[in-house]
């Protein structure tokens, strides 16, 4: 019935959709010509974009004091939803069933529970900060909004689920499951795989300049 | 129409633990579930007593009175089961129950218990009478192969006794009568020692026989 | 029996007709004898009984007293593993599912219908609360953005648990005849599994309430008169407040209260794994199920005049400003301040607003008693 559909063709259509489109934004960065440097460089690129993938995890001096929050609430969100996606028993069993053919040990639950407080928590704020803050707001379009607002719908039919005894909590979690793969390469949620490609393109242009930025 | 009944004679039981091996062997319990418990009153004193204890299918059950679902139902016997498809394991058939009865599958870490399981009466649950389903959900059915439960079935001293109310009922006066007036017949002594029977005056009151 | 020991039987005399008088009285009173002989003689083992009770002690009292733990808990043991599993009888179930039952489900269901139906009264009477003087198109910044952020995380927390909380204490009533046993129970699980997995954000939330929302929440004389006048909301008197008027306050005090108290009961119903026993679940369910209704209903009139109930005040949550005459209104005093300290008719311009949250210092922003103005 439904939880069979769900769980069989629409989600081999939401992994086909979320691999392809993955793939093909980005090849499609990887093509765009980027503007050839004329100035002689003063230093190599590689340790340059190496540095600022790892520097801009944290923010910049100048710039703390208004940003603790985003600081705080976003590591807050993204840990606890990286060891909920990862970690937690009933995904480890589907990655093992569905997709690689091999788990690993699961998050005891209360870590599990920790960590989706951790993660319920983290987005809630900083979904409601982009909507109170009057700078946020003004840059914030449709995509932000959806993409927080399905991440949060995805986690809260995950959590419904969570005495896994129906078929409807689960197929129900299911389906904004694929409905979040499929949304996934078309938005601003790309930046899970691209924000590497583009902290590396700033940081191999500054090391090129010979700037520590 | 029958009306089932356990009943432990605190002047028989041994605290062998029989019944609760049984019980666990014949429904598979998971750890750390007990259907059944032996509870010793002053263990290694004077007085002593034992008492095999388990959901005692109450008549006006408060565990069925206060589920927030509403997943008890009781057997045309008088048997108290519950449905685990629906049960979302709350617990509040436990903070209610008078013997906690109920229990549940896991620690409950974080108010995550699952599934309530507890003693059926060897009677399973919903569904079709020891389908492979409800064998795993529940347990045996054995009221409907025609059998008592097993725990009594098991028991080496008859200390507990398992079946239609009446019969239970006048089973255990017997005993009573046999050991002596009500209140004055209890004790090891009375039960079991035939010489102490006599010095009383109170062996061969009882017309009846035991069991 | 019948033979006399002091007297040889004596053969009748043929001579004599019937019985003579002496000696049929004598026959009666040996029948009488013999009659309450026949009468007492069996209730002397009763009796024996009765007198000797008092040295054997009936063993089964003793032993269900103890069960029943009538002088303390009694000295139990059992091989069964588990939270009070040397308990025979519960001591609380009963009272706890009475309470439940008899008084929590049917007062709370009177306390939130009546709640309801006294907001939907008033809103017939009165209506919308107007602005009188209409928009004057003045703005004054009212909540930054951080009380408001705080503000909509614990409502929003709040709705969810709340919602959950009362699916799991009258859906067994309400929801079943709709949904059936089969979707009630889908329905009842994901309610349980939510309102236990956010439950625990829910201090949190408070606690940040409390650090944003103290300032100027304290009472003081205004609000006494504030009382007296009812709120203003009877025609012809008008009540002056501060920053918060005596029902803002209340209901802050409330958040805090009950906040403190559901989220205490809460923590100790979702965590069952310290060993906690059925006494004290059922304590911290009874706190948690009373302080859960009355809170929702207080929130019921707080919604309520926080969206339909009154113009111009939900925008004071949403973008942080209100219209100088919604101030003049209901804040007056307050809206002094604001005038004095030059606060009254700023722009919204989102740079500046940015300077006064993120950056620069806002103490004094939004809050009684402005005097540090930027921008
Ligand atoms: C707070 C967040 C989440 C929680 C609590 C959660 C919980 C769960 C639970 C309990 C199940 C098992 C359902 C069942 O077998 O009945 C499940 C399955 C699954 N979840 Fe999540 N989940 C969360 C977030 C996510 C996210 C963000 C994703 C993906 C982006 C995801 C993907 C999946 C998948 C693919 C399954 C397997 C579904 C199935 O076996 O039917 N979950 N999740
Ligand atoms: C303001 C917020 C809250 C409201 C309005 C609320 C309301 C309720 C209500 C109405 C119930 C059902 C009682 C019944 O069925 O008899 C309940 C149960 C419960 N609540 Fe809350 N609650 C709130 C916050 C919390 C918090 C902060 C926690 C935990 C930290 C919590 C944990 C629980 C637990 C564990 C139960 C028992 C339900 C179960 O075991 O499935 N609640 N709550
Ligand atoms: C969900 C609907 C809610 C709406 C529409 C709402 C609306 C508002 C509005 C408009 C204000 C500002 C009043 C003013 O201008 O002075 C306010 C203040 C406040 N709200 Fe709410 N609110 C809601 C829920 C809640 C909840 C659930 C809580 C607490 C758990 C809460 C706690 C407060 C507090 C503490 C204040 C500060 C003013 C005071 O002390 O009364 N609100 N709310
Ligand atoms: S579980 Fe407890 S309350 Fe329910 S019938 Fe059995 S003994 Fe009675
Ligand atoms: S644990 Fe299950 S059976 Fe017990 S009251 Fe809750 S829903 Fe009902």
């Amino acid at each position: 019935m439904f939880l069979e559909f769900v769980e069989g063709p629409l989600w081999y259509f939401s992994a086909v959709v979320f691999v392809v489109g993955v793939l093909w934004r980005l090849v499609d960065i990887w093509r765009q010509p980027s503007r050839t440097d004329l100035a002689v460089p003063r230093g190599s690129g590689v340790p340059g974009a190496l540095r600022t993938i790892v520097t801009r995890s944290w923010t910049a001096k100048g710039f703390s004091r208004g940003a603790t929050f985003h600081l705080v609430a976003g590591y807050m969100f993204h840990i606890g939803l990286f060891v909920l996606l990862i970690f937690a028993a009933p995904h480890v069993k589907f990655i093992e069933e569905r997709i690689l053919g091999f788990g690993w040990t699961p998050a005891p639950h209360w870590l599990f529970m920790v960590a989706s407080d951790l993660a319920f928590a983290g987005i809630l704020l900083l979904w409601l900060r982009r909507l109170m803050h009057p700078v946020m707001r003004k840059i914030s379009t449709f995509d932000d909004h959806a993409a927080a607002i399905l991440t949060f719908v995805v986690m809260l039919t995950g959590c419904l689920a969570l005495l896994k005894s129906h078929d409807s909590l689960r197929a129900i979690h299911m389906l904004t499951v694929c409905l979040l793969m499929v949304y996934f390469p078309f938005s601003r949620l790309m930046h899970a795989f691209t924000f590497p490609v583009s902290r590396a393109y700033t940081g191999a242009a500054m090391g090129r300049k010979g700037v520590s930025a | 129409m029958a009306r089932m009944k356990f009943l432990c004679d605190t002047e028989r039981c041994i605290e062998c633990n029989g019944c609760v091996t049984a019980c666990k062997n014949e429904h598979e319990v998971p750890w750390g579930i007990n259907r059944r418990r032996v509870v010793t009153i002053n263990d290694g004193e004077k007085g002593e007593r034992s008492l095999s204890v388990a959901c005692m299918h109450c008549s006006d059950a408060p565990c069925m009175a206060v589920c927030p679902v509403d997943c008890f139902f009781q057997t045309a016997d008088g048997v108290v089961l519950h449905d685990k498809d629906i049960c979302i394991g709350c617990g509040y058939c436990f903070y209610a129950c008078p013997f906690g009865a109920p229990q549940f599958p896991t620690g409950g870490v974080f108010g995550s218990r699952g599934k309530m399981d507890k003693c059926t009466f060897c009677a399973g649950g919903p569904g079709e009478a020891n389908s492979a389903e409800q064998v795993r959900k529940y347990g045996r059915n054995r009221l409907a192969e025609g059998k008592l439960p097993i725990c009594a079935e098991m028991c080496a001293t008859k200390a507990l006794l398992a079946g239609d109310g009446d019969v239970v009922a006048d089973i255990f006066r017997q005993r009573m009568a046999y050991r002596g007036a009500a209140g004055l017949g209890t004790g090891w002594g009375v039960a079991y020692d035939k010489g102490l029977r006599k010095a009383s005056g109170l062996d061969g009151k009882a017309a009846g026989k035991e069991d | 029996m019948t033979d006399h020991p002091s007297r040889p039987a004596i053969p009748s005399e043929p001579r004599q007709h019937g019985v003579p008088p002496r000696v049929r009285a004598r026959i009666t009173r040996y029948l009488l004898a013999l009659l309450a002989f026949v009468l007492i003689a069996p209730l002397v083992p009763y009796a024996a009984a009765y007198l000797g009770a008092g040295n054997v002690p009936n063993p089964g009292a003793g032993l269900w007293n103890e069960v029943r733990q009538r002088a303390g808990p009694a000295d139990a043991n059992t091989q069964a593993r588990g939270v009070e599993s040397a308990v025979l009888i519960n001591q609380v179930g009963e009272r706890w599912r009475q309470f439940r039952s008899e008084m929590l489900v049917p007062v709370g269901a009177w306390l939130l219908l009546g709640t309801l139906g006294f907001l939907a009264l008033f809103w017939i009477l009165r209506g919308r609360i107007p602005l009188e003087g209409g928009r004057s198109g003045q703005l004054v910044p009212r909540f930054s953005v951080n009380q408001r952020v705080v503000h909509w995380f614990a409502a929003i927390l709040f709705v969810f648990l709340a919602v959950t909380g009362l699916v799991l204490l009258y859906g067994r009533f309400v929801l079943i005849p709709i949904l059936g046993p089969e979707g009630f129970s889908a329905t009842a699980a994901a309610c349980k599994e939510g309102h236990n997995l956010f439950g625990p954000i829910f201090p949190f939330a408070v606690l940040a309430m409390i650090v944003l929302f103290l300032r100027g929440n304290g009472f003081n004389q205004i609000d006494l008169k504030w009382f007296f006048r009812a709120g203003g909301l009877l025609k012809g008197h008008p009540a002056s407040s501060g920053y918060y008027n005596g029902g803002q306050k209340s209901w802050f005090w409330m958040v805090v209260l009950f906040g403190i108290a559901i989220s205490i009961s809460g923590l100790i119903l979702d965590f069952g794994v310290f060993g906690q026993g059925r006494e004290v679940m059922a304590l911290a369910h009874v706190v948690h199920g009373g302080v859960a209704v009355v809170f929702i209903a207080a929130s019921l009139g707080h919604i309520y005049i926080g969206t339909v109930g009154m113009e111009g005040a939900f925008e004071s949550m949403s973008h942080g400003y209100v219209d100088a005459n919604w101030a003049r209104e209901h804040h007056d005093l307050w809206l002094a301040e604001m005038e004095a300290a030059g606060m009254v008719g700023v722009e919204p311009n989102a740079l500046e607003e940015v300077k006064r949250h993120d950056n620069i210092d806002f103490k004094g922003f939004g809050s009684p008693g402005t005097k540090a103005v930027q921008g």
